[in-house]
Order: structure tokens, then sequence, then C-alpha cells
């Protein structure tokens, strides 16, 4: 059992406790589960030839306010797409030179979610936005639905961005967006 | 034929076995390698079903969708063969487990698997993973194959072999069955084989024997005539030789005694030639008695050593203890003779004659293989050898026919071999020839043994003329005109009071009415459908005391039995002389 999942266990655990408590920990449940899709998504994104140099780390870039607390950084570490390790980033505000190859737009105060997606709009970069946090829709919209975390998809972005969806991970969208 | 090797032969038979050892080797080898091949290509098959089912739960696995996980899974239960199947995340715990009614669970954590197949079962995971990215495992188990399956999946093969074998066993039991064919046909071939060599012996036996038989009865025939011929001819001769003696010495009657006497001698060599004939055949009336080799072969030595001449030696070596035998003395003394004859013109430079006698049985193997017929038993053999030129094969078969002569013409009659043959088989033996050319000649001459009493002993011969006279009443029984005649003058001149008679009714008739007939003289062969033996009888049912002569050159029918007068029977032989039938005349009507 890898260190990232005992811990991701454990913060499950002291959700459970929590619960038990009476108090909300629905929160760190939700982002330990939004942080391990996160880390999962870029294997089932291809992005255009050029996008990454070979070797070059695969960025994840939380741009605003960030709601996993260490959870994404756990669930990076040590996986890698292709040759490209995952790397986790924090970023105030996001534009074109940002080097990230996945946002997760959750919008602050200095740039709002919908902000973040237009400057990148039509880059080779993953747009990732959460309902949790705002309307803002990016090519992969997180939702809570039926306790469960899923996710909304909007292909029309992502060809924009020159990116393309694993047909699986389309199988798996409440909704596609073409 | 006869070929040891050609015994049982166990060749086919182990063929056989090898076959089907190598078969049933080949079935089992084929059958493994198919089951290992079966083996692996379902385990494939069960690889494949596990990367389909892993490709396929990558994104629900990654994204912990476990509803379109399960609807994966449960795509499996469309595949009979999948017992059970389970997909695990990257901690190694199952998400969602499938097994089908029966067959048991997946194992509660993903599985290091060592060895794919387990209790017929087929057993493979596959990690899930996306772009170097794990997501956990899945699991699948097939079913236990059923037995009808892996019997139905290997029946080809079996039935193959079954078929193989049946084949195997009904071509070596063929192959068997033509073997043991082949030797009987092969035993049997011999047995043919044997018995044509055998029937081919038989047959030139009976040839042979038929032959001689044929020559035997032309002989005999011949000489019989012959000897009637002779019997006037020497009868007419010596007529003359009396009443020449009665005439005055003159050179004109002397000259007339040379010629008869020459005449004579002529006819007494002819009359040898015809005994020698009917030797031959079989038919000389002969007087045998018991006697010792020994002392006939002693009694002989002296004339063989001069008929031999200086050149040849003569070695006589007499067996001891020697048996008697039963012949007649004065044919064996001649047989001897002749050989002793044969001998001496082989041996043209001289050489030895060696006669040895002795003691023999013949028994039953070698009695068989004889072309004459004769008991086995105990023999008194009489060899005469030589170290003369010797015979070839073909000439020792023809050596006894009666004329067949290697000498020079008017050196042999061909009759010498031919009255030795004659005679001995006459007498119930048998002569055999042993001969290489250049080897010299050994002749054997087989006698039975005797073993009845010793006979009385031949009377001296009369020798006083007044003895020879008679006057009893003879009646003379002869379908010959001339030699009735002849013999009736001889009668006449004897003194005796002669009634002829031409037949056997004629005869009974006048002995019906001439009371004083004491002596009835008849050839034993007479016309009219009643022989001299039967005549004999009649005229003793009539007169019990009446005496009889009987004559004869030709004796096989009546009077003689196999050659040899019954015990009491008076013979004179044709041709007889004037002394001849004399003597015999005193004899028969003396003998009380």
């Amino acid at each position: 059992m890898s260190q990232r999942l005992r811990t991701l266990l454990l913060s499950v655990l002291a959700c459970a406790l929590a619960l038990a408590a009476g108090t909300a920990c629905a929160q760190p449940l939700e982002y330990a589960v939004k942080a391990a899709f996160l880390t999962k998504f870029p294997a089932f994104v291809s992005w255009p030839a050029g996008a990454m140099r070979p070797g070059d780390p695969l960025r994840i870039c939380v741009v605003g306010d960030n709601p996993f607390g260490g959870a994404l950084e756990l669930s990076a570490r040590g996986r890698s797409v292709d040759d490209h390790p995952l790397e986790i980033r924090q970023l105030p505000l996001v534009d074109r030179g940002s080097g990230c190859q996945v946002i997760y737009a959750a919008g602050s105060a200095r740039q709002s979610a919908t902000e973040a997606l237009q400057a990148v709009r039509g880059e080779p970069v993953l747009t990732v936005t959460d309902a949790a946090e705002g309307s803002a829709r990016g090519m992969i919209h997180f939702v809570l639905f039926g306790e469960r975390v899923r996710f909304h998809i909007d292909t029309a972005q992502a060809v924009q961005g020159g990116l393309a969806m694993n047909s699986k991970l389309l199988a798996l969208a409440l909704s596609v967006k073409r | 034929m006869n070929d040891p090797t050609q015994r049982f032969d166990l060749r086919p038979l182990g063929i056989a076995l090898v076959s089907a050892i190598a078969l049933l080797a080949a079935g089992s080898l084929l059958a493994t390698r198919a089951e290992v091949e079966y083996r692996r290509q379902a385990e494939q098959q069960a690889q494949v079903q596990a990367d389909i089912l892993a490709a396929s739960v990558s994104a629900a696995l990654a994204f912990d969708d476990r509803p379109t996980i399960r609807e994966y899974v449960d795509a499996l239960r469309a595949n009979p063969d999948i017992g059970a199947a389970a997909v695990y995340d990257t901690a190694g715990r199952p998400l969602v487990t499938y097994a089908r009614k029966g067959a048991p669970p997946p194992p509660g954590h993903l599985p290091h698997l060592r060895d794919h197949a387990t209790d017929g079962m087929m057993q493979v995971t596959s990690p899930v993973a996306e772009r170097d990215t794990r997501m956990g495992a899945v699991y699948v188990r097939t079913l236990p194959e059923p037995f009808s399956r892996i019997l139905g999946r290997h029946s080809g093969l079996g039935l193959l072999l079954i078929m193989s074998f049946v084949l195997l066993g009904v071509t070596s039991r063929a192959a068997a069955q033509l073997q043991r064919r082949a030797r009987q046909l092969t035993d049997i071939n011999a047995r043919l084989q044997v018995e044509m060599v055998e029937r081919a012996k038989a047959e030139e036996a009976l040839r042979q024997s038929q032959k001689m038989e044929s020559l035997g009865q032309l002989t005999g025939g011949v000489a019989h005539d012959f000897n009637n011929l002779l019997t006037v001819i020497m009868g007419g001769l010596e007529t003359i030789g009396r009443h020449l003696t009665k005439l005055p010495a003159n050179a004109e009657n002397a000259r007339l005694h040379r010629a008869r006497d020459m005449a004579m001698h002529g006819a007494e060599r002819a009359a040898t030639l015809t005994a020698r004939l009917l030797a031959f055949s079989r038919r000389q009336p002969l007087q045998p008695q018991a006697i010792d080799a020994n002392k006939l072969v002693n009694g002989l030595s002296e004339l063989l050593q001069r008929t031999l001449g200086e050149t040849v030696t003569l070695q006589i070596v007499l067996g001891a203890g020697l048996w008697r035998t039963h012949a007649d003395p004065g044919q064996l003394e001649n047989a001897l003779l002749n050989l002793g004859v044969n001998a001496r013109d082989a041996m043209d430079g001289g050489g030895k004659l060696t006669i040895e006698t002795a003691n023999t049985a013949l028994d039953p193997a070698y009695v068989d293989q004889l072309p004459e017929s004769i008991a086995a038993g105990q023999y008194v053999l009489i060899a005469v050898t030589d170290t003369g030129a010797g015979m070839d094969s073909d000439t020792i078969e023809r050596a006894f026919e009666p004329f067949f002569t290697t000498k020079d013409v008017g050196k042999g009659t061909g009759l010498g071999l031919s009255q030795v043959y004659g005679f001995v088989r006459q007498s119930g033996g048998i002569v055999r020839i042993y001969s290489e050319l250049g080897q010299g000649t050994t002749v054997k001459i087989y006698l039975p043994r005797f073993f009845g009493d010793d006979e009385e002993a031949v009377a001296p011969r009369i020798t006083d003329p007044a003895m020879m006279l008679g006057d009893e009443t003879v009646l003379l029984v002869e379908d010959h005109d001339e030699l009735r005649a002849y013999s009736g003058g001889i009668l006449r001149e004897l003194g005796y009071k002669v009634h002829e008679a031409a037949d056997g009714a004629q005869a009974l008739e006048l002995l019906a009415r001439t009371p004083g007939v004491v002596l009835l003289f008849t050839d034993v062969v007479l016309p009219g459908g009643m022989n001299g033996r039967q005549l004999a009888d009649r005229a003793r049912e009539m007169r019990p005391e009446l005496k009889v002569l009987f004559t004869t050159g030709y004796t096989r029918n009546a009077i003689v039995h196999n050659g040899m007068l019954d015990p009491g029977v008076q013979l004179i032989t044709k041709p007889f002389s004037f002394d001849d039938l004399a003597v015999k005349l005193r004899r028969v009507l003396d003998d009380t």
C-alpha cells in the first residue's frame, strides 16, 4: 500500500470519525476524491505534440484557492503519465505562459475561474472546474451526483485547446458536450 | 523342404507389438501436446478476456465508477467458461466481484499467480493501467472444463487410436493366419513331394516287376513248347543211337554215330537253354531240399576253380554256424557257376573271386524298399564278389532280363543271371547286385532260413540196365501226339504194357475198362478242361492204390505250387531221356 493511499485512507477515516462527531467533514473526503481524479485525468487525455518536451513534468496547477489541502500532492506523488512525472503547482492566477497542462480553476479574488479559463482558452491546457466552487465550466466540470463525485465533459473546449479525450473517460461522464 | 527356420515365425507378432506400443506412445504424445496446446490457448483466452476487462474498466476504476465496473464485469456472464472475475483497486482490494453459481468466489485479495492452471481451472490477472498510470487489476478464472468436453476434445484422436488398434489387430491376425496357411502349404507340399518320390519309386518297381513277369511268361511259354519239341528230338536221337549200336561197325556207321552224337549234343545244349528260360520264368520244376550252403560251396570249389581259370584266384569265406536253407541244390550250383562265369568274363586280366556265406536278417524297413515282395526275417547269404570291370546303374537294372548281355555275340546267352534271378525268387529269396564301374561286382543271394527236418537223401542212381525194365501196365496220357508216341515207345521198349490217351476223359474211360493199370503217367497240362492233377485225383478215386507220375516242362498250374513239388508228388521234367524215364518209373513203381 502506497504512502499516498494510506494518507488518503487516513483522511477518509478522519472524515468518518468527524461524521460520527456530527461535524461537517464532507469536504475533505470529497476533495480527496477530486484530488485523486485530478491526478488520473491526464492518463485519459492526449496533449498535442509539442505541448511537452520528453521528460518534462506534467503540471497540474491549482489556480486560486486550494481546497485540497495536501491531498493533491499526496495523490500525485510518484505518479507519471508516459514519461511525464506529475507535478502540482499552486498559482494565484494563470496565463498562457504559466506552463500548466492541467488547471483546476477554483477561482479567487485575483482571478475568477472564468477569467482563468479565458486566460488559457485555445491553449493545450486541460481545464477543470468544480460546481462546488462556481458556475464556470471548463473541459471537465466536477459535480456531486448522488453523494458521489462525477463530472461533465465539454469536448468542444478540448478540441479548441487541441486536446483529445479518451472515450473511456467520456463514457464515465455524466454528460458530454460536443 | 523342411527348413527348420520355417517354424513358427514370431516376427509379425513382434512387429504388431512394437507398432501397438509406438501407436500408443504417439497417441499419448499427440494427446498431451493437444492438451498442452489447448491449455495454453485456454489460458491465452482467459488472459485476453482479462486484458479486455482490464482495458474496459480502466477509466471506471480510475474514477471509482462502480456501477460501470459492475456492468463490465457482468458482461462476462455471457461467457459460460468464466467461473469468477473480480476487479481490484491499486491496493489489491476487490471492488467488484463476480462468481458463477456453484463456482468459488474470487480471492479476497489480488493473488500473485505463479501457476495459472489449478484443478482444471485457468486463473489469470491483468493489471489495469492507462498511460503508465496503474489503476488496479482484474482477475478472471475459468470454470473447470467438463469431462464430457475433454472427452469430446480427445475423442477424435481416441477413435483414431482405437481404429488403428483394431486395424493392427486385424492385420496381424490376418498375417498370422497367412503365415499358418503358408506353413501348412509348405508341409503339404513337402508331403506331396515325398509321396511323389515314393510313388515314382513304387511305379518304377511295379514296372520292373511287370516287365520281369511278362518276360517270364513269354520265355516260359516259348520254353515249354521247346521242351516238348526237344523231348521228341532227343527221344528220336536216342532211338537212332540204340539202333545204331546194333549195326555192324564200319566207317559209314561210325559217321552216322558221330552225326547222331553231335545232334544229341546240340539238343542237350538246347535243353539247357530252355531249362534256364524256365528257371527265369520261375516255372522250372524244383527239387528243393534242406541244404547246407557251406557244404555246397565247398563241393563246388574245384569245378569253380577250373571254370575260372588260372588267372583268377578263388577265395572262399564260409560263415560259422551257417543256417540251413531250402532250395534245389542243382539249381543253386548252377546259379553259382553262372555267377562264376560272369565274374571270370568281367576279370579280363585276372583277379579274385570271393564267395562268402553268412547268416543275416532282413529287417522290415529294408524289405519294404525292395521292388520284389519278400518277407522280413532270417536269411542265408551267399555273396559272390569279383574284382572285375563292374557295371553302371543302367546295366545293373537290366542285368536280370533274359537275353540281356554285355558280352560279344556268341559268347553269352544273356540267360545266366536270369537263371539266378528266377531260381532265387522261386526259392523264396532275393538277389541283389552291388557294383561300381571299375570297382568290381558283388552279387548277394539271400535264401530263406530253413527250420524243418532233413529230408531223406536222394536214392542212389540205378545203373544196372536190367533193373530198369518192367512189365506193369501203364496208362500214358499226353496230348502231344509225337511226344506220346515217343514216351509210349520208351515204355514198350522197357517192357511195360502201355495204354495211351490224349486227354483226361479218354484216360478215365480207359482206366475204367482196363483193370490191370498200376501207374498213371500223365502230362500236367491237358486239353479238354481237366488237367493232370485233376485227372490223377479222379483216377485215385477209382483206384486208390494207383501210382501217379507227372511230367511237364511247365509246372505252374496243377501239381506244383510255387514251383515246388507237393509232398508225395512224383514228377519227371521234360525233356527227359530214355534213362531218366526208366529210372524214374522204377522208383515210382517200387516205392511202397
